[in-house]
């Protein structure tokens, strides 16, 4: 301890004069030893287990389970899609006890994650009336340049969709539209027309599970 | 010795409506005697160089192909024209190696040892497995009618595995299945695997251990279970669409429309060989055979319990995975469907976690539910993508239900089989 005391200043020194003056003795004392050794480093990084990898107090082996977080195999059925025959099902009785009270309790869903969009916890609804639909067909045959799809299905406050379900446009509208269309397409430029068709390919792989 | 019509048996293979059904006690034994008249198919030949009298060019005759393996006897009595034909043929070569040199070729020795095939499957067997009719059009010496008789086997179990295993993949994934299993590419692969190497060019002299096709040359095309529509031209020019039902009933096990037949000739017959049978792949084609001739002769000289293993070993434990042959058009509307068929309660998209939502590469995890329980997950980009591909695996969790390994068809065939359990069968794809 006390030698190192002594060499440190001369160690310091080193550094200071040029590497020729050094004598090979002072040399051999100035070389300091870090942690760079190999026994230094393994005793550093010698850490204890886990306490879940021990053996516990009673002696028991056990099965340690830690997946790394992945995507959902889809070969894994979820409960509610096994048929009626599937011994799986009447193994799992805590999911059936738990399925089985879902009709008493599926309208508090404070424990489910919040819903994706306001959308999605619509209800459906079946307020359009046989007359209504007529009153739609006739309007939208009439001037479908006024009354698009969007204003019917606010007027009668419906989905669009259900708007397109009913009515079908007259093949002049559609041309017009189409031509419409055509002509937006023709003002774009060379980035967003690119951009447009990356978008189109990514929706097919999206549907293709390639994404 | 008793004769047995072996040929009442081998047209019933061959036809495309059954011909009178033989009793089981014929079958039976034909399995047994099978390898004899196999190496007795051809005469034996004198010991010079006379045996390449004994064949002819098959062009040149008119041989009924009734018959896998036709009586050494029976030919002898009618006359066969290959003894007239060979007089003036006295020094063609042979258009594929004789029978005989199979029993002294290495390479065939060694692929029967590799495929750890039975000793009851010769080597003659072996070596006509590997003859295509391009190489050889002679019936007796080719694989075609072998080929047959395997593919049809291989068919048969490949798709009762799929259908017991994955009791709810829609008609249009299976068919692409089989094709994944059972279909060219797929054999041709399988072929590949086993060491099965190409002759440059067929003849007389080339190891029967190769595999002996001709490209310029046509082959047969190998029949196919299924019918000939009526309309079948005008769905090539027209571009009719065929429904999946309909391609059930009518089309081959792949689902491609069978070609209308020009002439009501069998198969295998030498006048089918013509040229609009050209392969447009001759190699795979020829591969593809080889696989299925093989499967045939383990068919006729092991019988079926060995076909099933075989098949099982060497075609059925290939990967594929089942999940990437979906592709969806409207996964949301199809999922809703389901919920609705099966009483479950609509599916809603609900939000697992988020990362970076202000930031360009933003992560969503959407959970979608049915009820309290949770179907499938996904990430995605953008909220309504992560939602379609959520949707997508839940479709992809429904479609894929496997009841585990459950019992074939096939195993009660054994002797000693347990009866047979219902396997789970389910009402049908989802209709959007």
């Amino acid at each position: 301890m006390e030698t190192r005391q002594v060499l440190r200043p001369l160690g310091s020194l080193k550094h200071t004069t040029p590497s020729s003056a050094v004598t090979p003795v002072f040399r051999s004392v100035a070389s300091r030893r870090h942690q760079s050794t190999t026994s230094r480093t393994k005793k550093a990084l010698k850490l204890p287990p886990h306490p879940d990898f021990l053996t516990p107090q009673s002696g028991q082996n056990h099965v340690i389970f830690n997946p790394p977080a992945a995507a959902p195999s889809v070969y894994h059925t979820p409960f509610k899609f096994l048929p009626k025959s599937d011994p799986r099902r009447q193994a799992n009785l805590s999911q059936l006890l738990r399925s089985s009270s879902d009709l008493h309790t599926s309208s508090r869903s404070t424990e489910l994650p919040p819903p994706m969009s306001k959308l999605e916890m619509r209800e459906r609804k079946y307020n359009v009336t046989k007359e209504q639909v007529e009153e739609m067909r006739q309007l939208r045959a009439a001037d479908p340049a006024t009354w698009s799809v969007l204003k019917l299905a606010e007027k009668f406050n419906c989905r669009p969709y259900f708007v397109m379900i009913c009515c079908k446009a007259s093949p002049e509208h559609k041309e017009m539209e189409n031509k419409r269309l055509e002509d937006i397409k023709s003002r774009w430029g060379t980035i967003r027309t690119k951009a447009r068709e990356e978008r189109q390919k990514r929706k097919e792989l999206l549907l293709r599970g390639a994404l | 010795m008793k004769r047995i019509r072996i040929g009442q048996l081998s047209r019933q293979w061959l036809a495309t409506t059954p011909a009178r059904s033989p009793t089981t006690t014929t079958a039976t034994t034909t399995a047994s005697r099978v390898s004899i008249l196999l190496l007795l198919s051809r005469p034996a030949p004198a010991p010079t160089a006379l045996h390449a009298q004994i064949r002819c060019q098959s062009t040149t005759t008119a041989i009924t192909p009734e018959a896998i393996f036709d009586e050494p006897e029976s030919k002898e009595s009618k006359e066969p024209p290959e003894e007239s034909a060979s007089s003036h043929q006295a020094n063609s070569p042979l258009p594929s190696p004789h029978p005989d040199k199979a029993l002294r070729s290495a390479k065939l020795a060694s692929l029967h040892a590799r495929l750890s095939l039975s000793s009851k499957i010769p080597l003659p067997t072996l070596a006509r497995a590997l003859v295509d009719p391009s190489a050889d059009a002679h019936p007796y010496f080719n694989n075609a009618n072998l080929a047959y008789v395997g593919a049809s086997r291989l068919q048969y179990h490949t798709s009762e595995w799929l259908v017991t295993r994955y009791p709810r993949l829609p008609m249009d994934i299976i068919f692409a299945a089989m094709k994944s299993f059972a279909g060219e590419p797929a054999l041709h692969r399988v072929a590949r695997s086993w060491g099965v190497e190409a002759a440059g060019a067929p003849g007389e002299e080339v190891d029967p251990g190769y595999l002996q096709f001709a490209k310029d040359k046509p082959s047969v095309m190998m029949h196919k279970w299924g019918y000939a529509r009526a309309e079948a031209k005008e769905l090539v020019k027209y571009k009719w669409r065929r429904g999946m039902s309909s391609r059930v009933v009518f089309d081959d096990p792949f689902g491609n429309t069978i070609p209308p037949k020009k002439t009501n000739e069998v198969e295998v017959s030498d006048a089918r060989n013509t040229k609009e049978l050209l392969m447009e792949d001759a190699e795979k084609n020829a591969h593809a055979n080889f696989v299925r001739a093989v499967i045939g002769a383990i068919y006729l000289h092991c019988g079926s319990d060995t076909t099933k293993t075989f098949v099982k070993s060497h075609i059925l434990s290939r990967q594929l995975d089942l999940s990437n042959l979906f592709e969806f058009d409207l996964p949301e509307r199809e999922l809703t469907r389901l919920c609705d068929r099966e009483n479950f309660d609509p599916p809603v998209a609900r939000l697992l976690s988020e990362t970076g939502r202000l930031s360009r590469t933003p992560v969503y995890v959407v959970g979608i539910y049915s009820g309290r329980d949770k179907l499938s997950e996904a990430a995605g980009a953008n909220l309504l993508v992560a939602k379609r591909a959520a949707a997508i695996n839940a479709l992809k969790a429904w479609y894929l239900y496997s009841p585990g390994h459950v019992g074939l068809p096939s195993d009660t065939f054994a002797e000693d089989a347990a009866p047979w359990k219902p396997a789970y069968v389910d009402i049908g794809e989802i209709i959007s």
